[in-house]
């Protein structure tokens, strides 16, 4: 049901925004700048190689490049803004017994941290 | 034109080369030393651990941790066995004493840690990143400026073995099987989410 109602906004929105237009981020209130350096403080890299990030080497998860171009959110969720923030905030609300531990990211900096992994394409 | 005059000019401009090079670097030294100085003296160093290292700060001063842990290692003597005893007790130190600071499988670091610069980064991969022995060499060390401390402080050797042995295994152990194992060791489990993270003071 989430699926069908992401996919059909996500199709909505497609039809409305021509290909090349401002990126999603833009629109939902994060800042990548921000998000860089909140993705430091919490240590995402300990488990992600994520493009951008120093010393983000990490092998645990899976690495991070090409974020934006990505189809799914762990595999679980649709790759919208909307549910990568609620991934990013509670990965054990979503996959219960996933090696991810809720990062304690505010709805804020989860937007920041979304923002910034939506420039990686 | 004889050449007596051109090697003398020949010599001159040599000589006048290696004096420059030597006031040159004097002068840069010198620069180099009264610059520091100022640092030192205005305070003019971010030494606020609520804002991010820059990229040269923070590039400098992991990669010589790194170094010196390399080098560190080298006088470290042989691993003792992995063995499931070693990992036991060094689940039980790593639960009362490292997993606040550094997390676990599906478990979050205390939320103050996001206040540290550096901030102290999980460990499920630290046994792909480091050999044992530089594992062993920073555990009973500690890093300075880092928040780490030396564990060799309050801990005999095999003890910080025993440490490194959990830290082999932890990748091995599933987030399902680290939960049991801290409900059989009694451990609260940390509320996740998400008190003091939002709000970071001015």
């Amino acid at each position: 049901m989430i699926w069908l109602a992401a996919g059909l906004s996500s199709l909505a929105v497609a039809g409305c925004v021509p290909r090349g237009a401002a990126p999603a981020w833009k629109n939902f209130g994060g800042d990548p700048t921000r998000g860089s350096a909140e993705i430091t403080r919490a240590q995402c890299g300990a488990c992600h190689e994520i493009p951008g990030i120093q010393d983000a080497n990490g092998l645990v998860g899976p690495p991070l490049g090409r974020f934006a171009l990505r189809t799914t959110v762990a595999g679980v969720l649709p790759n919208t803004p909307g549910e990568l923030v609620h991934w990013l905030r509670a990965p054990q609300q979503v996959t219960p017994g996933n090696a991810m531990p809720d990062t304690g990211l505010s709805d804020q900096q989860a937007r920041d941290v979304a923002a910034y992994l939506y420039t990686l394409r | 034109m004889t050449g007596a005059p051109i090697a003398k000019l020949r010599a001159q401009s040599k000589a006048w080369l290696a004096a420059s090079f030597v006031c040159g670097g004097l002068a840069a030294f010198a620069a180099l030393g009264i610059g520091g100085l100022l640092v030192v003296q205005t305070g003019a160093f971010d030494v606020r651990a609520s804002t991010p290292h820059s990229l040269l700060v923070g590039w400098a001063t992991h990669t010589t941790m790194i170094h010196a842990a390399r080098n560190g290692a080298a006088r470290v003597g042989p691993s003792p066995p992995i063995t499931t005893a070693a990992v036991e007790a060094g689940f039980r130190d790593y639960d009362a004493n490292c997993a606040a600071c550094h997390g676990g499988p599906a478990v979050p670091r205390a939320p103050w840690t996001g206040g540290m610069t550096p901030s102290p980064p999980f460990l499920i991969d630290a046994s792909r990143q480091w050999r044992r022995a530089e594992l062993f060499w920073i555990i009973r060390n500690g890093v300075k400026m880092t928040g780490m401390p030396s564990w060799g402080f309050t801990r005999s050797d095999p003890q910080v073995w025993n440490l490194v042995a959990f830290l082999e295994a932890l990748p091995y152990i599933s987030p399902e099987a680290y939960g049991r194992m801290r409900a059989a060791q009694g451990t609260m489990l940390r509320r996740p989410c998400c008190s003091p993270a939002g709000s970071p003071s001015p």
